[in-house]
């Protein structure tokens, strides 16, 4: 009786061991992507998530799959797979607010402002770091549109007191400031000032050693053309050479001119929008990425 | 009854485990024999992640870096390494790490970085003799660096560690290459129109210099004597001038590539007659 009583004890040991050990196997596959993932070896936690079979996960093993996959999409920098992934995190998960956070944050990245803008808004912030959080990062994206009054309306959350914060709430004063005081140079008045003295327009759109070279060449073949016309005559070869690529240089520094205030334009824009990003990135790492 | 029921038990458990331990590494092996990386590597890792047994960790990083090395992922290898020697392995297994790093980090490329790690080697194990390959790779890496002399120093080292017949071998450093001067390059193609190209051993390129710069100035001068004063300065010392300061910059690009094409000549001859002696 007891002989058979340890092996009924042995075999449901056995048999409980095999049943706990099935739902574990997620959480296993899980933390050992993520296991990879903190050691950045990007393709083998792909490799391991990739491999789990989705059919039969409950919805917060989806969730929490969702999330490091955007997790690591994010970290080879496929935004677009991100934001996917991220955004997909439903509110149930411990990951929702990082995945949403940062799932915002990756379609700003792409220049989806409206999208973004519109995930900003919902931005989850049960605490008042997290809601000045989201004032922050809506007031990034309100400036990358040039939405000035909208800035302007939620900086009045900005604290300037939290050391996550308040270095890049400066920050984005002084961008939304230099974005304000920028001076809108039109084409036209680029194109007439080269017309008058060749490279001027440059000078004037802000590239100035731009505007040099352009002078110089124009310079030097109307002389070469004023001096075959001066030596030689109008109907000389030396004249109509040289006459024509004054002309063709002349030409191209009215053009290059007004081209040079849409270059000059989007380099402005871009330098911003760069330092906007990198400003509305650093405290999410600081106080999500944890 | 119970000492059986709990030794049947003990019994169940060890075989479980041990029995799970060489399971995983014969998966990751079967894979890397099949010639899946990617999967032995993530099967490797596994090993590594579920294990506390530090023989089979180290077996498992090991067959890791083996599967970067099949994959030419050298640079890879190198931080994972340094991650596993974090980790508390006995001193003999974190030579063989150590070892497998500094011809990773030779593979990669990362020469300042080999000799770095071959630096520190006999403060972290000084009982520890350094190896033919460890020396010949020092050698090597110090051929790349262009540190000849330094090279020559330890090549004579390796012969000394080698069996006797090894050293009646000739010294390759007796013969280094020579290298042209860069600023003596410069200085021919500043003041003598094509004498830099023809310095960096390129004469068609230098009469065809020469062809330019002398068109440039007979062109001028002719125009200058004919009274186009504007052409002469505009068309006959822009083209002069322009094809010189060109000249200039071409000659340093011609003599790197020489003194490139010439140290790697050298360093491919030096490194076949290494390996020959290593092996």
């Amino acid at each position: 009786m007891t002989t058979s009583v340890y092996w009924i004890l042995l075999a449901g040991w056995l048999l409980a061991g095999r049943a706990c050990a099935q739902p574990s196997v997620f959480s296993q596959e899980w933390q050992f992507a993520h296991y990879l993932a903190d050691k950045e070896e990007v393709d083998e936690a792909s490799f391991v998530l990739q491999s789990i079979d989705t059919r039969q996960l409950s919805r917060p093993q989806l969730d929490s799959l969702a999330y490091l996959t955007g997790w690591l999409a994010y970290s080879g920098k496929s935004l677009e797979l991100a934001s996917q992934h991220l955004l997909s995190v439903s509110s149930g998960s411990p990951f929702y607010i990082k995945s949403q956070y940062f799932g915002a944050y990756c379609l700003t990245f792409q220049q989806k402002l409206d999208a973004a803008s519109a995930v900003a808004r919902q931005l989850p912030a049960p605490d008042s770091t997290l809601r000045e959080l989201r004032a922050f990062e809506e007031a990034g994206i309100a400036l990358l549109q040039r939405q000035f009054q909208r800035y302007d309306t939620l900086r009045q959350q900005f604290r300037y007191s939290s050391y996550a914060l308040s270095a890049e709430e400066k920050h984005l004063d002084s961008y939304r400031a230099g974005l304000q005081a920028q001076k809108r140079r039109s084409p036209a008045v680029a194109g007439l000032l080269s017309a008058v003295v060749p490279g001027l327009g440059k000078l004037y759109a802000g590239k100035p050693k731009q505007g040099i070279a352009a002078f110089l060449p124009v310079l030097t073949l109307g002389l070469l053309t004023w001096e075959g016309y001066r030596k030689d005559g109008p109907k000389s070869l030396r004249f109509l050479g040289f006459g024509s690529l004054f002309t063709l240089f002349y030409g191209g520094a009215i053009w290059g001119s007004t081209l040079a205030v849409h270059v000059q334009r989007d380099q402005f824009n871009r330098t911003y929008d760069n330092k906007i990003l990198f400003d509305m990135h650093i405290p999410l790492r600081n106080l999500l990425n944890r | 009854m119970i000492t059986r029921f709990c030794l049947i038990c003990t019994f169940l458990c060890v075989t479980c485990l041990t029995g799970r331990a060489q399971s995983r590494l014969q998966t990751a092996d079967s894979l890397y024999t099949s010639g899946q990386f990617l999967a032995a590597r993530v099967a490797y890792e596994r090993a590594i992640f579920m294990s506390s047994d530090p023989g089979e960790q180290f077996t498992a990083a090991l067959g890791k870096v083996q599967c970067l090395k099949q994959q030419g992922l050298y640079a890879a290898s190198v931080p994972f390494l340094n991650s596993q020697l974090q980790l508390l392995y006995p001193d003999s297994l974190l030579y063989r790490l150590r070892y497998e790093q500094i011809l990773c980090a030779y593979l990669a490329g990362q020469f300042e970085n080999t000799l770095s790690l071959l630096d520190r080697l006999p403060y972290l194990h000084p009982t520890v003799r350094a190896t033919p390959l460890l020396l010949a790779i020092r050698i090597l890496a110090l051929n790349e660096l262009q540190r000849w002399q330094e090279a020559q120093l330890h090549f004579r080292e390796l012969l000394s560690a080698l069996p006797d017949s090894a050293t009646t071998r000739q010294d390759p450093y007796q013969h280094l290459p020579q290298l042209k001067n860069a600023k003596k390059a410069q200085w021919l193609a500043t003041f003598i129109p094509g004498a830099g190209q023809l310095y960096a051993g390129k004469p068609g390129e230098a009469a065809l210099s020469i062809l330019v710069q002398s068109a440039g100035l007979y062109f001028g001068l002719t125009s200058f004597l004919q009274g186009y004063y504007l052409s002469a300065w505009g068309i006959g010392a822009g083209l002069f001038g322009s094809f010189q300061a060109g000249g200039v910059r071409r000659t340093d690009v011609l003599i790197r590539e020489v003194n490139t094409r010439r140290a790697n000549a050298f360093n491919t001859q030096v490194r076949q007659q290494i390996l020959t002696l290593v092996r």
